[in-house]
């Protein structure tokens, strides 16, 4: 079997879920001797692969990224030139006998709408995120909508990374349920560090990640008990000049610390130190973020609105709104000794479940579905 | 002679308040502690679906069967307060069957607690002694049986038993106590002459579980063969225990529970060499054919049949110690209120929610729970106990 995979980032180049997703895919499914060609935009950081199998191929130059989002109308014209620029640019280079073309989230999408009747092969594509969770369901925007609904429409089959996701595929983009296959996100585990007094919020401050639930969470803690433990921030984004004059507005800048973008080997240190993850998303289809907290010895309290909280088992729940709830399950956390084990015991069991071996069994499972 | 041993477990926990670590030290009163609109929810649901009918038709076969027809009952403490406040008329069918003699009770733990368990049976004993006095009050009887909470039982608990002059213990046909023996027959416990009933779990979990399970080879269950299964069995005694709450609402209606149960006495009887005893007749009936010895706590709860379906993780294991820890400061207040508070904290279903067993036993816990996760039950039950712990704040 072979596949053309159109991405747009993978590590060591990574700003989300979608490059992990592709990088853990594309290994699993080189072990499994299926055939990858990887096609990405040119990164400075030059992507390589160990596996005779899998190929990355980096085709020109593109300086936007998957969670981008037009700010002003004169950056909207460039946004949109450079999107259909890679676009065309793939479906150009894409040549050859390919059995599937399985593309990831809206950047892809014409590409392989395009590719899918050039080439006369299936198309399979995966939806890591839509623009409903990206603008936080806030004024969504109609340019992303209708791409995503047309590489959706197009598809021979849909792989939606949470039954969460699927519902809105359904429900938003008026999907048939049965076009859509649900397979989870997985987890490379890292193991457990010296845990300190810190409560972790990790991701991008942007509206869709709820980094302002998190701070009002933080007073709570603050205000209430005698533990005192460091709220890190870490992550860089628009917001983040309002949320640090939310905090000092709180009276609480002088327990939270805000880091800006972290390496790939801060964010795994900081994961095996940290005693309380918090994913307070207001729409999230996944959360790898979460497997990766928990991967790593630390509990994780999610948003009921994340997909992961129907993946995860051990976790705790809460309504990214509710910040008394919010702040009564990470004090219990930091205060119950048996818990804070518990949960990161069988949390640490449980990854065990989410495997990138798994990912690309169901992928295939998929493939074979439509070839 | 082979008889049937019909014994129903009748209970309702009262379930807790959302009660987050900001409450803590607040509280004005410890009945605040439960959630009382929830809870009368509960309990209508289920008095209309399992309670109201199932006594009806139990009566019902009782006379029609001119009382050859026999089953068993324990009704815990909660439960009978639960009728008291809520559906009263609850208690008056109960008066019924136990009015027709072939209806007999069973002693237990007041509050359906894991006292049992504890360091010092002091609290155990008192527990029993409320149950006692409750049954002797509603329905002027003195049970000889005694039933500890979900059939939990090791040789301390049954010594103790015997101690306080009961003379018969039931608990489960669990197969590490057995080994190669048949639960069919009526055994002593070691160090004293206590009978031992054992539950079947294969025919008991054949009406409680899978009654309804399409996939399982015996379904659809009939009465007419399952007392042909019943007729085949080996032995004096056919012991079949299970929660009231089988008949309606674990089984719906729609499922055909109650008409099986309709058709079941008629057809046992049918079996010339068949009838049916209480648990009271059973001990007078039948001598042991041999001692069960039993120095780990074992129960009729899930497929491990031991305790740790309450205490079989940290947290359950911190919050059963917190528990019994307040219980001599609790004594020495001489505070009735707060003494009720905790003993209804005791209620053995507190801790059933925060356990983290996985795949079936897990789905089945998660069927009863009211919470989220074992999780959020653990912080809910551990942050009360902390608020307990405090104290109450004296009222301005």
């Amino acid at each position: 079997m072979k596949v053309a995979m159109i991405g747009w980032e993978y590590p060591p180049f990574k700003t989300g879920g979608l490059g992990t997703h592709c990088y853990g895919l594309t290994r699993g499914l080189a072990d499994k001797n299926v055939d990858v060609d990887f096609y990405m935009p040119k990164t400075n950081k030059k992507a390589i692969s160990d596996k005779d199998n899998l190929h990355i191929i980096e085709v020109g130059e593109a300086s936007i990224y998957p969670y981008d989002r037009p700010e002003d109308s004169e950056l909207e014209g460039n946004f949109f030139e450079s999107v259909y620029r890679y676009n065309d640019l793939i479906v150009k280079k894409v040549n050859g006998k390919y059995d599937v073309i399985h593309c990831h989230d809206w950047l892809t999408m014409k590409a392989g709408v395009q590719l899918k009747e050039k080439l006369g092969v299936p198309l399979v594509v995966s939806v890591h995120s839509t623009e409903y969770d990206r603008s936080g369901w806030i004024y969504p925007n109609q340019w992303f909508i209708d791409i995503e609904k047309e590489g959706m429409e197009k598809a021979d089959i849909i792989i939606a990374v949470s039954n969460f996701t699927k519902r809105i595929l359904v429900e938003k983009y008026n999907i048939p349920e049965e076009k859509i296959h649900v397979v989870h996100n997985a987890v490379y585990r890292l193991g457990r560090g010296e845990k300190q007094d810190i409560v972790l919020f990790l991701g991008r401050l942007t509206i869709q990640k709820g980094p302002e639930f998190f701070l009002k969470a933080a007073k709570k803690i603050l205000d209430h008990s005698d533990i005192k433990p460091t709220f890190v921030v870490a992550g860089k984004g628009e917001m983040l000049s309002r949320l640090i004059n939310q905090s000092v507005d709180l009276g609480i800048s002088q327990h939270i610390m805000f880091t800006g973008l972290l390496t790939e080997e801060e964010v795994e240190h900081i994961y095996r130190i940290a005693r309380v993850y918090v994913m307070p998303s207001v729409s999230e289809p996944f959360g790898i973020t979460a497997l990766e907290a928990i991967s790593a010895g630390t509990p994780v309290v999610v948003s009921k609105t994340a997909g992961v909280a129907e993946a995860l088992t051990n976790c705790l729940r809460v309504d990214f709104w509710d910040v008394d709830e919010m702040a009564n399950k990470i004090i219990s956390l930091l205060k119950y000794d048996v818990l804070h084990s518990t949960i990161s015991d069988e949390g640490e069991k449980e990854c065990d479940l989410f495997t990138w071996d798994g990912v690309a069994d169901e992928t295939m499972q998929v493939y074979r579905g439509v070839i | 002679m082979t008889s049937v041993c019909f014994y129903f477990e009748v209970h309702q926990p009262m379930r807790l308040n959302r009660f987050s670590v900001f409450n803590i030290g607040k509280t004005e009163s410890p009945f605040d502690y439960f959630d009382n609109q929830l809870n009368e929810k509960i309990f209508h649901k289920v008095a209309n679906k399992c309670y109201l009918p199932t006594n009806k038709l139990l009566l019902d076969l009782i006379d029609q069967h001119d009382k050859k027809f026999r089953i068993s009952y324990s009704l815990t403490g909660t439960f009978i307060e639960y009728c008291q406040k809520h559906v009263p008329e609850i208690i008056d069918s109960f008066k019924d069957l136990v009015g027709t003699g072939a209806v007999d009770l069973i002693e237990e733990t007041y509050f359906h607690s894991l006292s049992g368990l504890y360091t010092d049976l002091t609290e155990f004993e008192e527990q029993v002694y409320l149950h006692n006095s409750m049954l002797k009050d509603l329905f002027r009887v003195t049970p000889k049986v005694f039933r500890n909470t979900e059939a939990i039982y090791d040789n301390r608990i049954a010594k103790k038993v015997a101690d306080m002059g009961y003379k018969g213990i039931i608990t489960e046909g669990a197969k590490k106590i057995l080994d190669w023996r048949s639960p069919n027959y009526v055994y002593k416990a070691v160090d004293n002459d206590i009978k031992v009933l054992l539950r079947n779990y294969m025919l008991s979990d054949d009406i409680g579980f899978r009654f309804s399970a399409q996939g399982w080879t015996g379904f659809p269950l009939t009465a007419d063969k399952y007392s042909s299964w019943m007729a085949q069995n080996q032995g004096d005694l056919i012991n079949l225990f299970m929660d009231y709450e089988t008949f309606g609402e674990h089984h719906w209606q729609d499922t055909g529970i109650f008409e099986f149960l309709k058709h079941l006495p008629e057809n046992v009887l049918n079996h010339e060499h068949m009838d049916f005893v209480t648990v009271r007749e059973a001990v007078e009936r039948y001598e042991p054919r041999g001692t069960i010895d039993v120095p780990w706590a074992i129960s009729w709860a899930d497929e491990d049949r031991d305790v740790s379906t309450w205490l079989g993780n940290d947290m359950q294991r911190a919050c059963f110690q917190e528990l019994q820890d307040l219980g001599p400061q609790i004594k020495k207040e001489k505070n009735q209120k707060k003494l009720e508070a905790w003993r209804k904290l005791q209620t053995s279903d507190h801790l059933y929610y925060i356990s983290t067993k996985g795949f079936e036993d897990g789905a089945v816990h998660s069927y009863f729970s009211h919470y989220d996760s074992p999780y959020d039950g653990f912080i809910n039950y551990m942050n009360i106990l902390q608020d307990f712990k405090q104290g109450m704040k004296p009222k301005p």
